[in-house]
């Protein structure tokens, strides 16, 4: 099909991943160094459940995030369709 | 007022090509005066740390220009 243009909901939904991973990178950094810090793994465990249900939601609608299992595939394999991430 | 900003005065020689610059500055990370992060320190909202890039208000140093400090 032509350009795809993709929906406002998709960057909305992209930022909100972003911001999730951003948080659990930081987590994950501060925790390396703060192994017994109970709040920051109550809050990591919390992030890491919203990163699952966003991918969900980010799959259910958009197609797999990432490859080589990471993500359920949809029929036809359309991994490698347009656009790629550095496009959208 | 408390700042990172630190300052100091160069050495002005009687041949100096330029104009001299009296005092110059430097501003210095917070996690120089933070040491070993405390637990349960405040943080920003997720959308607001992606935007801030870092997650504790009391590491964030954005490149703030000398006029607004």
């Amino acid at each position: 099909m032509a350009n795809k243009q993709l929906p406002k909901a998709y960057y909305e939904l992209l930022e909100e991943l972003q911001a999730c991973d951003f948080v659990l990178v930081e987590l994950t950094l501060y925790l390396d160094t703060h192994p017994n810090d109970y709040e920051a793994i109550e809050q990591f465990n919390e992030y890491a459940k919203m990163r699952k249900q966003l991918k969900k939601r980010y799959e259910k609608e958009y197609g797999p995030l990432q490859q080589y299992g990471n993500s359920y595939s949809s029929y036809p394999w359309n991994w490698d369709d347009t656009p790629w991430p550095w496009q959208v | 007022m408390y700042t990172n900003r630190k300052y100091y005065e160069p050495y002005v020689g009687p041949f100096d090509p330029c104009p001299p610059i009296r005092v110059k500055s430097y501003s210095t990370p917070p996690n120089l005066y933070m040491g070993f992060q405390p637990p349960g320190l405040e943080q920003y909202s997720a959308r607001e740390a992606l935007y801030r890039g870092t997650l504790w208000k009391a590491l964030c140093d954005p490149y703030r220009s000398k006029r607004e400090e």
